[in-house]
């Protein structure tokens, strides 16, 4: 397999590339060798907007090689957390890279002026782009989708939020997928990258085909036919929205409750019902769970000369269940129109979704608080469920409008910490919460996470299938260890998050062998710890305390399918994970400082 | 065995490349979207339907048509076979852009245009019945 990793420096316009087996044969692709080169290449307190500042992209071992291996990893120095960024997306992306002959890419350096990254196999350009500088993402990528009889094209670019350096942009992948978290899109912005744009055309040798094809029919009759995967395909992720508002687990009104009387309005149902206009897929993934929805508005008015309109403008926009959540129930927005107009607005702009709803949420609170008035807002009244005024907030943020609105680009907690309100800017571990109140493992998951996502570790999954059973915290600790250990081996493969059900142990060690890798289940455990270990040794090194990482208090008074969420259980689990970790040999800080005085 | 198939439902498609991985697994052993005989091509921009194509068997192949030195040779269950014995790898594109669909590719190592075999295992793969397909006899 390739362990070819392609360097490009925008500083000076050069590429070149750096074969590393080393690194390969010990991490094999993805995260993994991404958090190597992390520690490798981003000096020691580096600022986020350095030009030195590297942005790391690795593609898993895996890609298209097997069903749902499609996951790209991007690892750069945060601008949100001033820590660790990582971000997956699939897309056309990591198997691009893939055809072209690469599993990295590193991109050093910045321009002065607009510029994008154009690869074609082993031709690698930096170009100018002062015509595509102020575009959508989504406009971006039609101007440089090849039309290409061969091979397979990724585009990807930052929106005006990135531009902006908004903190939580995100950069949009293939028109409807993302590397959502943690402010990737201003890292682009403030290197003037506006986009890459891969066209892959080479192969994937296999060493063994005949046992590769056995295993690759095995699977993709289990990705199609099994139940598992059939939630995604269905209504996708956005299933959710009722089956956590039945369980009393769905955030609303920025997590004062956990159902909302209008999650029908705007549920993943409804939407199939009505809105759903295509499902799709990422390259060698059956599956299909993106999910777009048809967003009609009326053509032209003038045009009609007040005639009854006829003809309407449709676009098409991804939902899935974590921005309908954030946009959604958590805004009290009980409109599906409403809610896909917002979703649209943070596409269009290259914003991560989910942030920027536990922004809007915050605004709206703190304002019926008095925290802040018609002077900082600019004269905007954010009221919940008025998707009109949310959307003149996105803008006015994203356009940094004043100095209200530029710290509300710079995310939750930067806002609270100025303006008050910590214990209702629902962010764990600095990055906007998932929408799951589901119990102690959404809570300590994404804490604890090193990427502090819900997917970390999938505290919120555990925490539904351990409903009414004896199991104790320690318990709930030890499986988000083990879950985010093996899902560093996952995402070093490719694996789709949604897939991982079908990537046992077993059936990872069975794939690996036909490309001629044997490993044990043990030897890859300790991979992904070790890949843990490298991330916080980063995250250590640039300055991150667990044990100071502070909740928001709301999270204590809302009503979880566990009752109401103990501080002093969270404190004890969070105890008991800084033991064990420290037990393999991690170095956190020594004294879990008490996190009652955080809450303060 | 072999197979009829047929492109009946791309409206279908979600682009999940199942069709194309399979069929240059099958072909030449590899993953590559370039070395197949099915293809699932992006008009402009992901926000457009994808189009697919396979061979659609002619009965009188208008690649087999163009070649001068009948390296193509129509079957009589239409589409073509590739006599490489007397295919020069010309690189002229001539059978390859006379093929209206464009459902023939060129294999950039041997420069031969890249032959469906009626294998059948895009349409077995595609999660989304975009292919007909039934044996033949
Ligand atoms: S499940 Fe969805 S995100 Fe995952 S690989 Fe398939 S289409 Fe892509
Ligand atoms: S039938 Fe076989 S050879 Fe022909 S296009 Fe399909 S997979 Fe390829
Ligand atoms: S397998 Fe079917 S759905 Fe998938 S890309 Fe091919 S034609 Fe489209």
């Amino acid at each position: 397999m390739s362990s070819r990793i392609l360097y490009v420096n925008l500083s000076e316009r050069s590429s070149r590339v750096v074969d590393r087996p080393d690194l390969f044969s010990k991490y094999l692709g993805g995260s993994g060798i991404a958090s190597k080169l992390l520690l490798e290449e981003v000096r020691p307190g580096i600022d986020p907007f350095s030009p030195e500042a590297p942005i790391i992209f690795a593609a898993g071992y895996m890609t298209g090689v097997f069903p749902c291996m499609v996951k790209a990893i991007a690892m750069f120095k945060s601008p949100l957390t001033k820590n660790l960024g990582e971000s997956h997306s699939g897309g056309h992306f990591a198997s691009a890279l893939r055809f072209a002959g690469y599993s990295a890419l590193v991109i050093h350096g910045a321009s002065e002026h607009p510029i994008i990254i154009k690869i074609i196999d082993d031709e690698v350009k930096v170009k100018m782009a002062d015509s595509l500088w102020g575009l959508s993402p989504l406009d971006v990528e039609k101007a440089l989708r090849e039309c290409s009889y061969d091979g397979m094209q990724s585009v990807i670019s930052c929106g005006k939020a990135g531009e902006n350096l908004v903190c939580y942009s995100n950069v949009i992948v293939d028109r409807f997928h993302h590397f959502g978290r943690l402010g990737l899109g201003a890292i682009f912005g403030s290197k003037k990258l506006k986009a890459i744009s891969i066209l892959g055309r080479k192969g994937i040798p296999l060493e063994n085909p005949l046992a590769v094809k056995e295993i690759y029919e095995k699977l993709h009759h289990k990705v199609v036919t099994s139940d598992e995967m059939s939630k995604y395909h269905n209504l996708g992720t956005s299933a959710n929205m009722l089956e956590l508002n039945e369980l009393g687990a769905l955030p609303t009104h920025n997590f004062k409750e956990s159902r909302f009387k209008d999650a029908e309005r705007i549920s993943g149902e409804t939407m199939a019902e009505s809105l759903l206009r295509r499902k799709i897929s990422c390259p060698g993934c059956p599956i299909a769970c993106i999910h777009l929805a048809g967003l009609k508005t009326s053509f032209a008015p003038e045009h009609e000369r007040g005639k009854k309109e006829i003809f309407y403008e449709e676009v098409l926009v991804p939902y899935n269940y974590e921005a309908m959540y954030a946009l959604g129930n958590n805004l009290l927005i009980k409109d599906k129109r409403d809610l896909i107009l917002l979703i649209y607005r943070c596409e269009s702009l290259g914003l991560d979704a989910m942030m920027m709803g536990t922004v809007l949420a915050w605004v709206t609170e703190a304002f019926e608080e008095g925290r802040i008035t018609l002077d900082e807002t600019l004269g905007i009244k954010p009221a919940w469920g008025d998707a009109e005024a949310y959307i003149k907030i996105i803008d006015n943020t994203v356009e940094m409008k004043n100095k209200f609105y530029a710290k509300l680009a710079q995310g939750v907690v930067a806002a609270s910490e100025k303006y008050g309100g910590r214990e209702y800017a629902m962010a764990l571990g600095n990055n906007g919460m998932a929408g799951y109140i589901t119990g102690y493992g959404a809570i300590l998951g994404p804490l604890v996470g090193a990427r502090h996502s819900h997917l970390s570790n999938s505290g919120y999954s555990i925490d539904q299938k351990i409903i009414n059973q004896p199991i104790s915290i320690e318990q709930i600790v030890d499986f988000l260890i083990d879950q985010e250990d093996w899902l560093y081996v996952l995402y070093s493969l490719g694996v789709c998050y949604f897939a991982r059900r079908i990537y046992s142990k077993e059936v990872v060690c069975e794939a690996l062998k036909t490309l001629g890798i044997d490993k044990t289940q043990d030897e890859l455990m300790k991979m992904g710890k070790e890949i843990f270990h490298n991330l916080y040794k980063f995250k250590v090194r640039e300055g991150f305390e667990l044990s100071e990482q502070n909740i928001p208090k709301r999270i204590f008074e809302v009503q979880t399918p566990h009752g109401k969420l103990e501080f002093e259980k969270i404190k004890s689990m969070m105890d008991y994970y800084i033991k064990k970790r420290e037990k393999e040999g991690l170095h956190l800080k020594p004294e879990a400082k008490a996190l009652k005085e955080l809450l303060k | 065995m072999k197979f009829h198939i047929e492109v009946v439902h791309p409206e279908r498609c979600i682009g999940c490349y199942s069709c194309v991985y399979a069929c240059s697994r099958h072909l030449f052993n590899i993953i590559d979207p370039s070395k197949v005989a099915v293809f699932v091509r992006v008009n402009g921009t992901l926000a457009n339907p994808f189009t697919v194509i396979a061979c659609r068997f002619c009965k009188n192949p208008e690649c087999a048509l163009v070649c001068p030195r009948g390296a193509l040779q129509p079957l009589p269950e239409g589409g073509i076979t590739l006599i490489v014995s007397k295919c020069e790898g010309c690189k002229t594109f001539d059978c390859i852009t006379a093929c209206m669909i464009r459902a023939l590719a060129l294999d950039k190592m041997t420069n031969f245009p890249i032959i469906c075999d009626r294998c059948g295992d895009c349409a077995k793969y595609c999660p989304h019945n975009v292919f007909k397909y039934e044996e033949m006899k």
